[in-house]
C-alpha cells in the first residue's frame, strides 16, 4: 500500500523525497525574465523600461522583491526577505503540530535484547546469540515509500481523521558473524510494497523478504561487488524457506519486522522535527 | 511452480522449512505435484475476519480453502488445458488456532499443521463433508493420505475426526 503524506488534521504536509520537487527562486531562464520582443513584434507590451522609469507617476515595477533592509542590530550577513518571514511562521506551525502528533519522545524499544546504535540517519541494531554477533543497519532516509493517490470511491470521500500514518519500511541489512570468522553472512532484506497496503485482507505477502544473499569480509562497510551475491528473484522455494528460518532463529522474524518499522517511524519522524527546527533556524537567522 | 508459501503472522514461530517440506510429502502422495498451491499462515484475527466475509462465520478457524476449480468430483485431478490453470487455489491456515488446540492437547504443531493442511487440499479437490456420505468419504481419502504420510515418515498423524472445519 501506498501512504498518504498528509500526517493530520493539522495539515503538516510534506513531500515524499522520492517526489521531491525544489521550489526556488525563478531561475533567469524562466522564459518570463527573458528580454522582451521587440515593440514592433507585441505592440501592446510596454517596454521593461518604461516600467522601471522612474518618472512622475505611480509605474508598476516588475522586479522588486521587497526586501527587509537587514536591521543593524542583526548583522548576520543573511537576506531577509518577507518569503523568508511567512517560511518561518510556517514552520513554527508546522513544527507545533508535528510535535503533537508525535507518539512518543523517546524511541520504541525492540524486543529481543537488541542495542540501538544512531550514526546520523543510519541506525545499527546489534545482539549475541551464542557466540555469533547479528547486526541490522537501515537507513532512514528514503524509507517512506512514495505516495500515489488512492482513488476514490465514487461519492466516496475519506474524512482527513481516516488518513493513514505515514510508516517507513526502510531495507535492512542483516549481517551474521561466527566467531573467528573472516566472513559474514549478509542478508539483504526490504519490505514488499503490496504488504503495505490496507484492503480487505488482499496482502499475500510476506511481511519481510530477502532479496539478496552474501558473504562479505567481516568488519567491511562496502558491499564487495566481487562476491558472489544470491538473488532471491529466482531462487529455489525451498532455500529460501531455510533461509526465512535461519534469520527466524536469530531473532530477525515477523515480530521483528514489525517493530523494526515502529522503529524506523519513530526515528524518521524524530529527524523530520529536528529537520523542520534546523530549517527554521537557518531562515531566520544565522 | 510448486507451492507458494506466505507467513503474514507473528504469534506463532513457524518452521517455513518443515512446513514446506510437509506440504510437498502431501502433494506427492496424492500425485497433484504438478499443480501450483498456496499456502497462506494467518493469525487468529485474520483468519476470523475471512470466514466472516466469506463464510459469515464470525469465529477464528484452522483452516479455510479457496479451490482454483469449484466443481470438482472428489478426487478427480482437474484436465486444464493450459499452463495457467495448473492450480489447485489456496490454503488459509489458522495457524494461532492450531497452535491454541495444540497446547490443549498436547500435540505437536507442525504436525497438527500437516493434518489440517491435508483436509484443506481434499477441499480444493472436491471433498466435502456437508452430508454423512460426504464426510465418510472425506474422511476415508484424509486417512489415507495420513496412513501414506505416517508410513514415508514415520510419524503418527491422524485425521481430522472430531471436528469439521469448515463447520465453523
Amino acid at each position: 500500500m501506498l501512504k498518504s503524506v498528509v500526517r493530520s488534521v493539522g495539515a503538516a504536509v510534506r513531500l515524499s523525497s522520492a517526489t521531491t520537487s525544489t521550489a526556488r527562486a525563478l531561475p533567469l531562464s524562466c522564459p518570463t525574465l527573458r528580454s522582451p520582443s521587440p515593440a514592433i513584434a507585441r505592440p501592446f507590451t510596454r517596454s521593461l523600461w518604461m516600467l522601471n522609469s522612474n518618472s512622475s507617476g505611480y509605474r508598476p515595477k516588475l522586479f522588486s522583491s521587497k526586501v527587509l533592509s537587514p536591521s543593524v542590530s542583526c548583522r548576520c550577513g543573511g537576506l531577509h526577505t518577507e518569503g523568508d518571514k511567512a517560511f518561518g511562521d510556517f514552520l513554527s506551525d508546522e513544527i507545533k503540530e508535528e510535535k503533537k502528533i508525535q507518539k512518543s519522545k523517546t524511541l520504541p524499544k525492540m524486543s529481543g535484547g537488541w542495542e540501538l546504535e544512531m550514526n546520523g540517519t543510519e541506525a545499527k541494531l546489534s545482539r549475541s546469540v551464542s557466540g555469533e554477533k547479528i547486526t541490522v543497519t537501515f537507513n532512514i532516509n528514503n524509507s517512506i515509500p512514495p505516495n500515489f493517490e488512492e482513488e476514490v470511491e465514487q461519492g466516496q470521500q475519506k474524512p482527513a481523521e481516516e488518513e493513514p500514518e505515514i510508516v517507513s519500511t526502510p531495507n535492512f541489512v542483516v549481517e551474521v558473524t561466527k566467531q573467528a570468522a573472516k566472513h559474514s553472512l549478509v542478508f539483504d532484506c526490504h519490505f514488499p510494497e503490496d504488504e503495505m497496503s490496507h484492503g480487505e485482507g488482499e496482502e499475500e505477502s510476506d511481511i519481510f523478504a530477502i532479496r539478496e544473499v552474501s558473504f562479505q569480509p567481516e568488519g567491511d562497510t562496502e558491499w564487495k561487488e566481487t562476491c558472489y551475491t544470491l538473488n532471491t528473484d529466482s531462487l529455489d522455494w525451498a532455500l529460501y524457506d531455510h533461509l526465512m528460518d535461519f534469520l527466524a532463529d536469530r531473532g530477525v522474524d515477523n515480530t521483528f519486522a514489525d517493530e523494526l518499522m515502529e522503529l524506523s517511524t519513530a526515528i524518521e519522524h524524530q529527524e523530520y522535527i529536528k529537520f523542520l527546527e534546523d530549517l527554521q533556524g537557518f531562515v531566520k537567522c544565522n | 511452480m510448486g507451492v507458494i508459501l506466505r507467513n503474514l503472522q507473528k504469534v506463532v514461530p513457524l518452521r517455513r522449512a518443515r512446513l514446506r517440506k510437509d506440504v510437498d510429502t502431501l502433494r506427492h502422495i496424492l500425485g497433484i505435484q504438478k499443480f501450483d498451491l498456496g499456502v497462506i499462515c494467518v493469525d487468529n484475527q485474520r483468519i476470523q475476519q475471512i470466514n466472516s466475509i466469506y463464510r459469515k462465520k464470525n469465529l477464528p478457524t484452522d483452516v479455510l480453502s479457496f479451490p482454483f476449480y469449484e466443481d470438482l468430483r472428489p478426487g478427480k485431478l482437474p484436465c486444464p488445458l493450459h499452463r495457467d490453470e495448473l492450480n489447485l487455489g489456496d490454503i488459509f491456515l489458522g495457524v494461532e488456532f492450531v497452535m491454541n488446540q495444540c497446547r490443549e492437547e498436547s500435540l505437536d504443531l507442525h504436525g497438527a499443521l500437516t493434518v489440517v493442511t491435508a483436509h484443506g487440499i481434499c477441499h480444493l479437490l472436491g471433498y466435502r463433508h456437508e452430508t454423512e456420505e460426504e464426510w465418510t468419504e472425506m474422511l476415508q481419502r484424509e486417512s489415507y493420505i495420513l496412513s501414506e504420510y505416517n508410513r514415508l515418515t514415520g510419524r503418527h498423524l491422524e485425521p481430522l475426526m472430531k471436528r469439521c472445519s469448515q463447520d465453523r
